[in-house]
């Protein structure tokens, strides 16, 4: 713990000294002020505590600060480094409107800790001005010129070396240029600044950048009494479930990403989504999802004293006709989907996966898998039976290996299937083999079209054998490379063929 | 209290794996389906266990060989046995009547992770079958119990796939040590048609035994192998049982 009675500043190198970035207030009432240089603050108090900055902790207290503004409105933007953005149009009267707001907002921020200024206004720029350079209250819409004109230039968030020009030609406060003319201040100090000054005092519309995007539909609920219980919370999520659903049906919508926002009383925020395969509304399947999400976080859900508000957003919602939803005859369709949610909810969506094919003769590329969630109808398996056919391929094993093992190889003829080979350490006579079919990757693609990174084998021709040995067991394997090549010496530098087991056949 | 406890219990009891409730599955072969009373039971959990690590693969096509007639089928495996066994492969899934587009893999990391997910999918009225896959160790015999009475409540197949035979207490209808056996003597073109020697070890509604099987992909079943030669049962490894 630090000592209550150290001043206390935090210095950072800029340029190629450490100055001041921050002071706190007792530092300000000795006379020290940001940019000052550290050795200089050194020099003349001794006693004092300096920190050095940490620019990445800032920025992520200052984006979970941003979290927890959330409850206020959905529309919060950053605006570093110490500031925040919170779009207020239409929520206030949620809190009995502006006055009220500011003072809940202030009550809890100071409860955390922070100090804080807080302006309102009709413009971002007449905000953020009033907020660090006037007097922090809240002004109307259309006030901003009166807001404006006593401040310096610098509230209108330009460069450094912009208002130090201005400053030269005796322009210091934004009354200084709001009467005069506009285009021999364009034409020295560029475009720019009478852009923001546009901007500031609502003559040209800026739009706020919202840090997440604004969910189309929203439902939330504050408690009295914080809930804590896992039941509760689930409670809550198909009480406002039902809700959305009601909003969902009258567009025709259903929702394919879900976002559960809850907000601990502490000020600590948990951002917990569920993704769905089909556009969902039933308030049952919305909370059997995140039941799943809850079990899977297990104790990373904390909820400490329990959360005080709760927010339930379609993040991404999706036309679905009526009959998509709880119709008999899709029934069984429909409960293979919740099961794939279930499990993609639980286990993560990218263990959950379906098969499917794809065009090429690379064994390892002919198939792939996708997650369950987003697989589509199509999986191309229609086309690889009548390339099958048509082609005439031989048998394709049960199991693929991910990566195909090198095995040790003897064979009686150089480019003949092998006699005896070891593989995991056990030997294999094999009694029968068919082969071999030859797998080159394409021409036009430089490693030969194969994906393996083990560049001795990747350029190579296989020659692929099915062979069974003594016991039965079945096994896919392949020659990388033909002992041809090495006699011929077309290649420089060709290794002698290896060899290498891909899959197993029942 | 007690009493309508037992009552409970007995009604319990009565269900796992053995009830005929929804029916069984003929695999076509008289001496096999009369061994397991008509055939594979539906509803129930089944145990299918390789003979040794490097059998997996027959004893997984013997898995899929006894699920070809579920639509939907899913197949959840630890990531362990993906990595050291290899993942179905679609390509190959065709010969086993299996269409890849009808299976769904789940991989889990942890083992009760598995048995949760099979007894999810197992509430599923969707799921045919639903495979799981095990490689090393013993199984919490409430969980396999678990299994048994959620296959009862859904009348799917529930198939449980060790890389190894285990010889843990279980409540499986049945128990298979499935072993691949050396195809037919016209093998001057290569390996002829899968061969299984499966064995019986455990069934709660008649006799073991013990059979050489072929499967038919024209036929899309389970044929008894003929050999050339009569051959003694075939070798495998059984559980060693401890001697107490």
């Amino acid at each position: 713990m630090r000592k209550v009675a150290a001043p206390l500043v935090v210095y950072g190198k800029r340029g190629n000294a450490d100055v001041l970035t921050a002071v706190d207030e007792a530092a300000a009432r000795l006379g020290l002020h940001t940019g000052m240089a550290l050795a200089q603050t050194r020099a003349m108090h001794p006693a004092i505590e300096a920190l050095p900055e940490d620019a990445a902790a800032d920025a992520a207290l200052l984006d979970s600060i941003a979290d927890w503004c959330l409850r206020y409105t959905p529309l919060v933007a950053c605006d570093a480094p110490d500031g925040l953005l919170l779009d207020i149009g239409g929520c206030a009267h949620l809190y009995g409107g502006e006055q009220p707001l500011v003072a809940d907002l202030g009550r809890r921020v100071a409860r955390a800790g922070f100090a804080y200024r807080v302006a309102i206004a009709g413009t971002i720029g007449a905000a953020h001005a009033a907020a660090r350079f006037g007097e922090p209250a809240a002004y109307a819409a259309g006030e901003e010129r009166e807001i404006m004109s006593p401040l310096p230039l610098a509230a209108l968030r330009l460069e450094p070396s912009t208002v130090a020009s201005l400053a030269r030609v005796g322009l210091k406060r934004i009354g200084d240029i709001i009467d005069l003319p506009r285009s021999p201040l364009t034409a020295r100090f560029g475009a720019h600044l009478m852009r923001q000054f546009d901007r500031a005092l609502g003559h040209e519309h800026e739009p706020l950048c919202p840090r997440l995007p604004v969910a189309p539909y929203v439902a939330e609920q504050r408690f009295h009494e914080p809930i804590a219980r896992e039941e509760d919370v689930l409670g809550t999520v198909e009480k406002l479930a039902a809700r959305l659903g009601v909003a969902l049906e009258r567009r025709g919508d259903g929702a394919r990403r879900i976002e559960l926002t809850l907000f601990r009383t502490d000020g600590a925020v948990r951002r917990i989504a569920a993704g769905t395969s089909r556009p969902l509304r039933d308030a049952a399947d919305i909370r059997a999802l995140f039941t799943e999400r809850l079990a899977a976080m297990a104790d990373a859900f904390d909820p400490g004293f329990g959360f005080d508000m709760a927010r339930l957003a379609v993040v991404i919602a999706e036309s679905c006709p009526p009959e998509q939803i709880g119709i008999g005859g899709e029934e069984e369709a429909g409960e293979l989907v919740r099961l794939v949610d279930r499990l993609s909810a639980r286990l993560g969506s990218q263990r959950v996966r379906r098969p499917i094919a794809l065009d090429s003769h690379i064994p390892e590329l002919a198939a792939a898998t996708l997650p369950a969630q987003t697989a589509k109808a199509d999986h191309g398996w229609d086309a690889f039976r009548r390339h099958r056919a048509e082609a005439d391929l031989a048998p394709r094993p049960l199991r693929l290996l991910t990566r195909p093992e090198p095995i040790e190889a003897l064979a009686e003829v150089p480019d003949g299937p092998p006699l005896r080979f070891r593989w995991r350490r056990a030997l294999h006579d094999v009694i029968s083999a068919e082969g071999p079919e030859r797998i080159e990757g394409a021409w036009w693609s430089e490693q030969g079209g194969h994906p393996s990174g083990n560049l001795s084998s990747g350029s190579l021709a296989r020659d692929y054998f099915r062979v069974e040995d003594g016991t039965g067991l079945r096994f896919w394997l392949y020659r990388a490379g033909l002992y041809r090549d090495l006699v011929r010496g077309d290649l420089p530098n060709a290794a002698p063929p290896s060899w290498f087991l891909h899959g197993t056949f029942a | 209290m007690l009493d309508e406890l037992r009552q409970r219990l007995q009604a319990l009891q009565k269900n796992t794996g053995i009830d005929d409730g929804p029916g069984v599955l003929p695999l076509g072969i008289a001496a096999l389906d009369a061994t397991l009373g008509g055939g594979l039971a539906r509803g129930a959990l089944h145990e299918v266990a390789a003979a040794g690590e490097a059998h997996l693969a027959s004893a997984t096509g013997f898995a899929l060989g006894l699920a070809a007639s579920a639509w939907h089928l899913l197949w959840i495996a630890e990531d362990m046995a993906l990595a050291e066994s290899g993942a179905p492969y679609g390509p190959g899934l065709d010969a086993f009547k299996l269409k890849p587009e009808r299976l769904i893999t789940a991989a889990v990391a942890h083992r009760r992770d598995l048995l949760w997910a099979m007894e999810e999918a197992l509430h599923c009225r969707a799921l045919g079958a639903v495979i799981g896959e095990l490689r090393h160790g013993a199984i919490d015999p409430v969980a396999v119990r678990r299994l048994s009475l959620a296959a009862t409540a859904s009348g799917a197949l529930a198939l449980l796939l060790r890389a190894q035979p285990a010889d843990d207490a279980s409540t499986a209808a049945t128990r298979w040590i499935v072993g691949a056996a050396p195809s037919g003597d016209d093998t001057a073109f290569g390996p002829g048609a899968p061969r299984f020697a499966a064995q019986l070890i455990r069934n709660r509604r008649g006799p073991l035994g013990s059979w050489i099987l072929e499967w038919r992909d024209t036929d899309e079943r389970f044929i008894l192998a003929t050999h050339p030669q009569p051959v003694a049962a075939p070798l495998l490894d059984r559980p060693r049982r401890k001697v107490a």
